[in-house]
């Protein structure tokens, strides 16, 4: 595909906590693929290009992707998330970048 | 950035652009239109109705007071699924409506405790999903200074 033509992507840095702890890696995902599914919806998921690219299960920072022109929309998912299975959860967006290197 | 809460007891470094609820003599929060009514005639108010929705011959009124309607991101993270969406689209039709009345409006977290509390950037995005373009936003954090009299912790 001409680059003209490709998706143009934000990529956002992000600090995730389950009830304070950052949680592991498969639990980590389940969260983060869950909340934006029930937030954007099947279909708005495709549009939203939306992929995790990476997670620390450690520090429990991670990368995230969405298309260029609804980096805010996925921001304020990312707010809209308070509890996961009864424990309290959150997603908080530390910086975006046009670059994974950048962040 | 300014942002209103509606608890104490922060730490020094998160009561950092934080106002109480309780200290500002002109913040009304009102549970539905028929409450909100009375209060918008005073003069200069942030007003909060938590089911956002208004009249807009309120909207008119709070308007011609000198008022501002409050959008709270509390309201959303306490709700979820299909009740949270038709939050959000009662807040872009009460956004609309501000805009068409000239209402002054601007959003704040109204967080109820530590673990509501939000970011700057994070509330910005929560304006722009509403609908709320650059110069709105801008011009709504400079309405949420000025009618918050500077009372900011420190």
């Amino acid at each position: 595909m001409k680059p003209t033509e490709r998706f143009k992507r934000r990529y956002i840095s992000f600090s995730l906590s389950l009830s304070d702890k950052p949680p592991a890696y498969n639990e980590a995902k389940e969260i983060v693929h869950s909340h934006f599914l029930s937030f954007f919806g099947e279909s708005g998921v495709s549009s939203l290009a939306f992929k995790l690219v990476k997670y620390d299960a450690i520090s429990g920072r991670g990368i995230l992707r969405c298309e260029r022109s609804r980096t805010d929309e996925a921001i304020f998912c990312m707010a809209c998330l308070a509890g996961w299975k009864g424990a309290i959860a959150r997603i908080k967006p530390l910086s975006t970048s046009g670059t994974i290197k950048r962040l | 950035m300014v942002d209103i809460v509606l608890f104490q007891g922060l730490e020094t470094s998160a009561a950092e652009g934080k106002i109480f609820s309780g200290s500002l003599s002109n913040f009304f929060s009102a549970p539905d239109a028929r409450a909100a009514k009375p209060l918008c005639r005073k003069k200069g108010i942030l007003l909060h109705v938590s089911s956002c929705e208004i009249d807009e011959g309120d909207l008119l009124e709070l308007a011609r007071a000198g008022g501002a309607l409050v959008f709270s991101l509390s309201d959303i993270l306490s709700e979820s699924g299909f009740r949270r969406a038709i939050l959000l689209s009662k807040m872009r039709l009460a956004l609309a409506a501000c805009r068409k009345r000239g209402t002054s409006f601007v959003f704040a977290t109204l967080a109820k405790d530590a673990n509501e509390l939000r970011s700057a950037r994070e509330i910005s995005a929560f304006a722009a999903v509403l609908g709320m373009s650059d110069v709105e936003r801008k011009g709504a954090e400079k309405k949420l200074l000025s009618l918050t009299g500077g009372k900011v912790g420190k």
